[in-house]
């Protein structure tokens, strides 16, 4: 068992309030308050992804619900083929063409960029990982601040890449 | 303070348990007919009394219009939500229900948590006579997959059947409490659960701990529209098709006859699950009797796509949490419907095991939720129960879209901050809509409450309203609002879009409650009398006979003291009283009655020779 997970165990016997029912009106309540904060902070920080939105957000890199939506210019082309592609379906659909051959080459590139956001999962873990390296040397705040800054790039171009995934995935399901 | 029991309050039975002190395991207390169900059927009978269980059950032949069975798919829901139910079931819906439904039973009309508050009170009687102690706080379950409506609807119905609800417990998650108590399982668990009109998958972990052993749910997921009903409606479907056919009779799908029908055919469905093919013999009006051979064979053709529909959940809530089915440690049932030899066929292909049966699948969510009544009794336990809410929170943003927040499969209490402004020069009010659901437009997830921000006039953009949006140990949303600039707090009161508001609660509740709270004392009264009276004659009865002669004058004296006394605590209301005095005087009347006794033996011998006896 991880230590997250133990520490969250742990917590939640003290916290949960079913320890505080026959307890009064003010403990329960700060039962409930604590409580939920234990969950909302397990919940953050189990998920990779929320994890570094968190880091981002308490380091103040990152504002809330502040999210770019700039394709990243490696993959410029990529999407720029993968739009054609999506309109094509969608004039194809509306004018009841064949779309066998169209849904083909759109399940190729959902597969293609499935993979890129593995690569870029796995990329963000490895810096997530240089930042605690980071933290732990008790690195200055420049080199800190490179570091943020690589995983804020990190986290728009995996919710660009994500994005795209769950759209060409829905176009394909109503086709 | 009364007892706390654990509640099962279910589509087609319901049922009350309590943790035996002396096992340490716990038990289901039966009622009067001597079964521990107790059918989710409601009656009022001609002069407006209420009428619940087996006697109800009965009635629902006799007197269909004044009888409702399976009331809980009714619970949380509003009258657009029901169509598809008002087809197969005799729901008689009064068509002027706006938000809440109202049922219509002889010349009164009821919500369902009534209806269901009807059967909580039932059960609590069950309990009080069992214990001979007022019952007054309880645990009751509710479908994993129950939404924020349905889980504050059944906690109505708890309040108006005067509990104290103290907790809302999942299902399956009851169901593995009382398993993990009976087996001492670890490790990953799935509970497939399909009652009487739910089907729910719960996968939990069970971990031992030196604090004690900890049932965390890691994922739900179900469908509150999928249960043993159906696939009563099936076979109910196929046979009206064959009478049609054969006989060309056609009944009405809600009359006596279709009741009595649909009885008969759960009846077979349960010979079905015993043997290979029994027949149905079955009168009709024209005086013939329709006959026909089932097998087993032709029942798994029939309720085939049911069983089907309950696996998509199954393989969502694995894959919530990247699990393969072959991962599970242990694989519970729950639920009478899982007797069913195609279900046990069905899950053990899916999970390559076998699944447990060890507990009865009709009673193990109440003993579960006994068990849980029993550590919140007590406060502090060895067991502790993390859950999870079954859906996503969201609220409705620009266009009609869901924002997400709080999502599916959270451990809970759980919450989330949203920040507010205005967007024009003195704006008084922000509208909020929040829904609960996993699609992407508000208008195909479920509404949970709408409610208006207050907000003091400033230039637009100034102002900042922090919302908060809890969920509750019971599912239940809590929402709290603050003005960031002035720290004023905001009162939100939510009530689901479909519930009962609290002037509807509090009304329902004075026309029930408080004649319910004298109830117990009265009823405890009327059977301590009854008894009084009772022991009265036997005693008075004995001391006429002769044998009484036998009886030393002291004695005679302390006997005939405490009926006196007795005879005066019957004319009090003071139930206590009464039981102390019938004690006084069967602590009086012991000589006599063995006297008595060993009289009647002799009498009785009286002329027989010892080798007769």
């Amino acid at each position: 068992m991880g230590s997250l997970e133990q520490k969250f165990l742990q917590l939640s016997w003290k916290l949960h309030p079913d320890n505080f029912v026959n307890a009064s009106e003010e403990e329960q309540e700060l039962s409930l308050k604590r409580s939920s904060e234990l969950n909302d902070a397990y919940r953050t920080l189990k998920d990779p992804v929320a994890r570094v939105e968190y880091l981002l957000e308490i380091e103040g890199e990152r504002k809330e619900g502040e999210k770019k939506q700039q394709a990243p210019p490696e993959l410029l082309e990529e999407v720029f083929e993968l739009n054609e592609s999506l309109d094509e379906l969608r004039e194809a659909k509306s004018a009841g063409l064949e779309l066998d051959g169209m849904k083909a080459r759109l399940q190729a590139a959902e597969a293609n960029f499935g993979q890129k956001l593995a690569e870029v999962d796995t990329e963000m873990q490895a810096t997530a990982r240089d930042w605690d390296a980071a933290v732990d040397a008790g690195a200055d705040d420049a080199a800190r601040k490179k570091i943020m800054a690589r995983l804020n790039e990190h986290l728009n171009r995996r919710s660009y890449i994500r994005n795209l995934v769950v759209s060409v995935a829905k176009e394909l399901a109503e086709a | 303070m009364g007892r706390t029991v654990g509640i099962d309050l279910g589509t087609t039975n319901s049922l009350v348990a309590y943790m035996d002190a002396q096992t340490g395991q716990p038990k289901c207390i039966p009622g009067p007919y001597g079964s521990t169900l107790c059918p989710s059927v409601v009656s009022l009978d001609p002069d407006g009394n209420i009428i619940v269980g087996e006697p109800a059950r009965k009635r629902l032949l006799t007197q269909p219009e004044r009888t409702i069975y399976s009331v809980k798919r009714l619970m949380g829901r509003g009258v657009s939500d029901i169509q598809d139910e008002l087809k197969l079931f005799p729901f008689r819906v009064d068509v002027a229900s706006k938000n809440v439904i109202r049922v219509q039973l002889g010349e009164k009309k009821f919500t369902a948590p009534e209806i269901s508050s009807f059967i909580l009170r039932e059960l609590k009687n069950w309990a009080e006579a069992h214990f001979g102690e007022p019952v007054d706080r309880a645990v009751i379950t509710v479908p994993a997959y129950f939404n924020d409506a349905q889980r504050q609807a059944t906690k109505d119905a708890g309040k108006l059947a005067g509990l104290e609800v103290l907790r809302l417990v999942n299902e399956p998650t009851a169901a593995s409490l009382a398993y993990g108590l009976h087996e001492k399982q670890r490790g990953l668990v799935a509970v497939y659960d399909l009652g009487g009109g739910t089907f729910d998958i719960s996968i939990l972990k069970l971990i031992s701990t030196d604090d004690g052993d900890i049932y965390q749910v890691l994922s739900v997921n179900g469908d509150t529209h999928l249960g043993g009903d159906d696939i009563d409606n099936l076979l109910q479907a196929f046979v009206h098709e064959q009478i049609l056919q054969h006989d060309e009779i056609d009944f009405s799908p809600h009359g006596e006859i279709a009741q009595e029908l649909r009885k008969e055919l759960i009846a077979l469905k349960h010979q079905l699950s015993e043997k290979e093919s029994a027949t149905l013999h079955f009168p009709l009006p024209n005086g013939k009797t329709f006959e026909f051979e089932f097998t087993r064979g032709m029942l798994d053709a029939l309720i085939r796509p049911v069983v089907d529909c309950t696996i998509t959940p199954v393989k969502r809530a694995l894959a919530d949490k990247e699990l393969k089915p072959e991962q599970m440690d242990e694989v519970v049932l729950v639920g009478g419907t899982t007797r069913t030899p195609l279900i046990r066929r069905t899950v053990q292909e899916f999970f390559g095991r076998a699944p447990h049966t060890e507990l009865n699948p009709d009673e193990v969510v109440a003993l579960g939720a006994a068990v849980q009544a029993n550590i919140l009794d007590r406060g502090v336990s060895n067991m502790l129960l993390l859950d999870v809410t079954p859906l996503s929170l969201g609220i409705e943003t620009y266009g009609g879209a869901v924002g997400k927040i709080i999502p599916r499969n959270s451990p809970i209490p759980a919450s989330a901050q949203e920040m507010y402004t205005t967007g024009v020069d003195n704006q008084t009010g922000i509208d909020i809509h929040v829904l609960q659901g996993e699609r992407e437009l508000a208008k195909d997830c479920r509404s949970l409450a709408r409610f208006t921000l207050k907000v003091p006039p400033a230039p637009a953009g100034l102002p900042r309203i922090e919302v908060k949006f809890l969920i509750d140990a019971n599912g239940i949303l809590q929402v709290a609002a603050k003005d960031v600039r002035t720290g004023e707090q905001q009162q939100i009161e939510v009530r689901p879009s479909y519930g009962l508001n609290d002037a509807e609660i509090e009304r329902m509740l004075e026309e029930s409650i408080e004649y319910a709270e004298q109830d117990f004392a009265e009823r405890q009264v009327i059977e301590a009398r009854t008894e009084a009276e009772s022991i009265l004659i036997a005693t008075s009865k004995a001391l006429a006979g002769e044998q009484a002669n036998a009886v030393p004058t002291e004695e005679r004296a302390k006997i005939d003291g405490a009926v006196a006394a007795l005879k005066e605590s019957v004319a009090e209301n003071d139930y206590k009283l009464i039981r102390k005095r019938i004690d006084e005087l069967n602590h009086a009347t012991m000589n006599l009655a063995e006297i008595v006794m060993n009289s009647a033996i002799s009498t009785a011998l009286k002329g027989k020779s010892v080798g007769e006896v």
